[in-house]
């Protein structure tokens, strides 16, 4: 554990040091975030001048779910997609098998090979979104929603991280599936808005086949008290599960690979 | 901008060219300090280069990586605008980019693909037809007579990704004459080639030229596409013209010396070092090699023979890969 | 010149069509964003009874009438070129005596977006098999809509052409573009039917340009708009398309100057 920690603290060194070498490129990147955000708040804006609330959901608790979406899309942008890339590199390059002689567990370090540094700035971000969020809805909430929401919000991240492990993985099976997380990628952005006002087709989608609402939904129905212990319990279950499950996936496929190029 | 044949498809005068290019430095230290400030250097690339090239002549450009031929080619293909000097190529200016000129020169480069990777070749060169205005009776003598030089006739129906290097180098440079261009500028045209399918394009290249009377301007880094296709070349270093002239007059202008090679009865081994200097060649076959200043071949060669039991002696230049390697440093 | 298009198109169509798998992921990403918004609108349309006039339905046929007009009149220039004018690359193109954006790269675009479609069809009728939309189209107005769009994405593909050609300065041409999609998004209709933007930000968005690609086609075709609001639209239509037609090639010769300047 301590060595892959050292791990990740040597690549986030050696990106960060790429961050800064191409300042402009990093403002102008967190310029863009900005103007993203600006978006999503003008659409918010904009939607709560012609409605009191959706589906019940008011402009605090839509703040709250917008922080918590930039944090889950923070994770996408800032690792699973440059490493998704590295690694469909490596596939295709043969330079994966770098990887496997190295001394370090491999999934984690596929994980974080190339992590962009300056979206560390989207964190706080978001974080600010929630507690504005919280502030402007003004309900009070307590001690136990607070720590569910934090447990579920991190399962529900750790969720679809772990989706992302199996959908690499798939890789090793099936060669010509190299491009199956921009499926997810894709879906990412239903996570800005509560689930329930997809249509069921949809609402089950993104439930159980690529979970984006557990990840942001569930946490913020947390938050709002809307959620029993017992479901509580049981979505959290399912993150730590999923992240179990991916670990096997990502096992049995990396050894398929080394037994097919060798 | 009418030509007469005493003008030369090609004349630069004092032709420069200058880059602006940021310094930096590696470390993390010198990335956070980059973050605030950054330092720029000039380049000079192109340093007051002139020369002329006759209708149908075939040149060698030669120089180290970065000496500043690519950029040269670019200019003169139009591609490049220079910080100074004076260009003709055909009777027009390169980097006005008239259509005109670009209907009449050609610039393959060895390294860069201008085929699209995803269809047979045949159909770029329709969309090549059609992009130079070439009749269908134009198009068809002109791939008539590249069908007939390269054998392209099956290699143009596979898609370009699954050609081999050689038969799609074929390919480039069939899509580059198309449209009959006057003036032909190669950058690399055999690079990572083999040495079979670099020995196809060279004869190509002659015979193409003797055919069409293209002028053709080339860098290389082979030494056998420069001593089996020009006559004439044109060192550059420091982005400067160190040597322009016959290739044969090379050896004796810049590396005034010959090989003495010999070979003594018995086999024996003789310190030739009072000779001249030795030169242990990577080549073995059985002889030793002494090298000796030109003026001074018949003396040696008189002396060795005097005073050593000599089986076999020849007398020959030494390799051009050397002598252009020695042009490059001075 | 008509020889010239053809052929490009020959080679475009078949290029294109090798990547078809690609294609069908880029048409998840958008197909997404319109569904999303759509079921947020008619959500909060279906509690209050309508937003600004418009009801739940209303909201359904047009963002599942947005989605084949953004695919129509969409312009994929920057990706086709940015990177060629970045690495260089571009000078092959500049070699041939004819323009590449006007040619090769128009050309590249229409091949796209018709192999697009052809994939796109059967997901619209999935689409609209589920959300059960009330198509207001008529025969007239869906004649109507096919000047529309094309003068649409004319103009659409000249401004992408502006935005690419930056890429001759800077190596943050994607930034840009990225900035400029979300003001796109926001004021041309991706986001929500102009009607019901606050009014200052209306009245600007109904002059910016565009609308005339998003929102304008898509009201065309179904069929809501008056006689007096499509001759103003189309009239501003043709007078942006001059106008983006002329900063285009001034932009264009200006980065042309500027590479043959700096080499690649």
């Amino acid at each position: 554990m301590r060595r892959i920690l050292r791990v990740i603290s040597a690549h986030v060194r050696v990106n960060l040091q790429q961050d800064l070498a191409y300042r402009v490129d990093t403002l102008v990147n967190i310029a863009t975030m900005m103007a993203w955000l600006g978006y999503d708040l003008a659409s918010i804006a904009v939607l709560f001048g012609s409605a009191q609330n959706i589906n019940g959901w008011l402009a605090g608790d839509i703040i709250v779910l917008l922080g918590v979406f930039r944090m889950l899309n923070t994770l996408m942008m800032s690792i699973v997609w440059p490493n998704t890339e590295l690694f469909n590199r490596g596939i295709r390059e043969g330079t994966l098998d770098y990887v496997f002689v190295m001394p370090v567990n491999s999934q984690a370090l596929i994980s974080i090979r190339r992590i962009q540094v300056w979206q560390v700035v989207n964190v706080f971000v978001a974080a600010a979104l929630i507690l504005a969020g919280i502030a402007t809805s003004g309900t009070p909430v307590s001690l136990g929603e607070a720590v569910s929401f934090l447990v579920l919000m991190v399962s529900g991240a750790a969720l679809i991280y772990a989706l992302w492990i199996v959908l690499i993985s798939l890789t090793f099976w099936f060669t010509k599936f190299d491009n199956n997380v921009s499926l997810l990628q894709a879906l990412i952005d239903t996570g800005r808005w509560p689930a329930s006002v997809y249509p069921m087709w949809m609402r089950l989608l993104v439930t159980f086949v690529v979970p984006i609402a557990v990840a942001t939904t569930v946490p913020v129905q947390a938050l709002r008290g809307e959620l029993s212990p017992l479901e509580a319990v049981g979505y959290f279950a399912v993150g730590v599960a999923g992240f179990g499950l991916a670990s096997l996936v990502w096992r049995a496929g990396s050894r398929r690979y080394s037994g097919a190029s060798s | 901008m009418t030509l007469n044949a005493s003008t030369p498809p090609i004349a630069v005068q004092a032709l420069s060219k200058t880059y602006q290019v940021t310094d930096r430095a590696g470390g993390f230290g010198a990335a956070v300090k980059g973050f605030f400030k950054r330092e720029y250097k000039d380049v000079k690339a192109v340093q007051s280069v002139s020369f002329e090239i006759a209708q149908g002549e075939i040149v060698g450009f030669l120089g180290p990586n970065g000496a500043g031929k690519t950029t040269t080619l670019k200019m003169l293909s139009g591609l490049l605008h220079p910080s100074g000097g004076k260009a003709n190529v055909l009777g027009f200016t390169p980097w006005e980019r008239r259509d005109g000129f670009l209907k009449t020169m050609t610039l393959v480069m060895g390294q860069r693909n201008r085929l699209s990777w995803d269809i047979p070749a045949a159909d770029s060169f329709l969309l090549n037809q059609a992009i130079y205005g070439l009749s269908d009776a134009e198009y068809a003598s002109s791939f008539g007579e590249l069908n007939e030089l390269l054998d392209l006739k099956e290699i143009i129906r596979k898609p370009v990704r699954q050609l081999s290097l050689g038969e799609r180098m074929k390919c480039e440079l069939a899509a580059a004459l198309l449209h009959r261009p006057k003036v032909l500028f190669l950058d690399e045209p055999t690079i990572g080639l083999d040495v079979s399918a670099q020995a196809r394009i060279r004869a190509f290249l002659k015979e193409y030229n003797r055919r069409s009377g293209a002028t053709i301007l080339l860098t290389s880094h082979y030494m056998a596409d420069v001593t089996a296709l020009c006559e004439r070349i044109i060192i550059i270093h420091h982005g400067q013209i160190k040597y322009d002239g016959a290739l044969s007059d090379l050896s004796r202008r810049i590396a005034p010396y010959k090989l003495i090679g010999l070979d003594f009865d018995d086999d024996t081994v003789v310190d030739l070092a009072p000779y001249g200097q030795p030169v242990t060649r990577e080549n073995e076959d059985g002889m030793q090699y002494v090298q000796v200043p030109a003026e001074k071949v018949s003396a040696v060669t008189a002396r060795l023979l005097a005073e050593q039991r000599v089986r076999d002696l020849t007398v020959a230049d030494p390799p051009i890969e050397d002598v252009i390697e020695r042009a490059f440093h001075e | 010149m008509l020889q010239i298009y053809k052929r490009f198109w020959a080679v475009n169509w078949a290029a294109q069509w090798q990547y078809r798998a690609n294609l069908l992921m880029y048409l998840a990403y958008w197909v997404v964003s319109p569904i999303v918004f759509l079921a947020v609108w008619s959500s909060i349309a279906r509690a209050q009874g309508d937003v600004a006039g418009l009801n739940a339905g209303d909201f359904t046929a047009y963002y599942l009438t947005l989605l084949p007009v953004d695919i129509v009149t969409a312009s994929i220039t920057i990706h086709i070129l940015a990177s060629k004018i970045q690495d260089g690359t571009v000078s092959n193109a500049l070699l041939q005596p004819v323009h590449p954006v006007l040619t090769n790269v128009l050309v590249d675009n229409v091949a796209f977006k018709a192999l697009q479609l052809v994939l796109f069809v059967p997901i619209w009728i999935a689409l609209v098999l589920l959300f059960q939309p009330p198509l207001t189209y008529t025969l007239g107005s869906l004649l109507l809509s096919v000047p529309v769009l094309a003068l649409g994405f004319l103009a659409n593909f000249l401004l992408s052409g502006i935005i690419t050609a930056l890429a001759f300065w800077t190596t943050r041409v994607f930034a840009i573009n990225e900035a400029y999609f979300i003001l796109a998004n926001l004021l041309g209709g991706s986001f929500v039917p102009l009607a019901i933007l606050p009014g200052p930000l209306q009245g600007l968005a109904r002059l910016l340009p565009m609308q005339l690609w998003l929102y304008f086609p898509t009201q065309v075709a179904l069929n809501r708009l008056s006689a007096g609001e499509i001759a103003l639209n189309t009239a501003l239509l043709m007078g942006w398309l001059i106008v983006l037609f002329m900063v285009f090639r001034a932009v264009w010769n200006a980065g042309l100057k500027r590479f043959s300047a700096v080499g690649a």
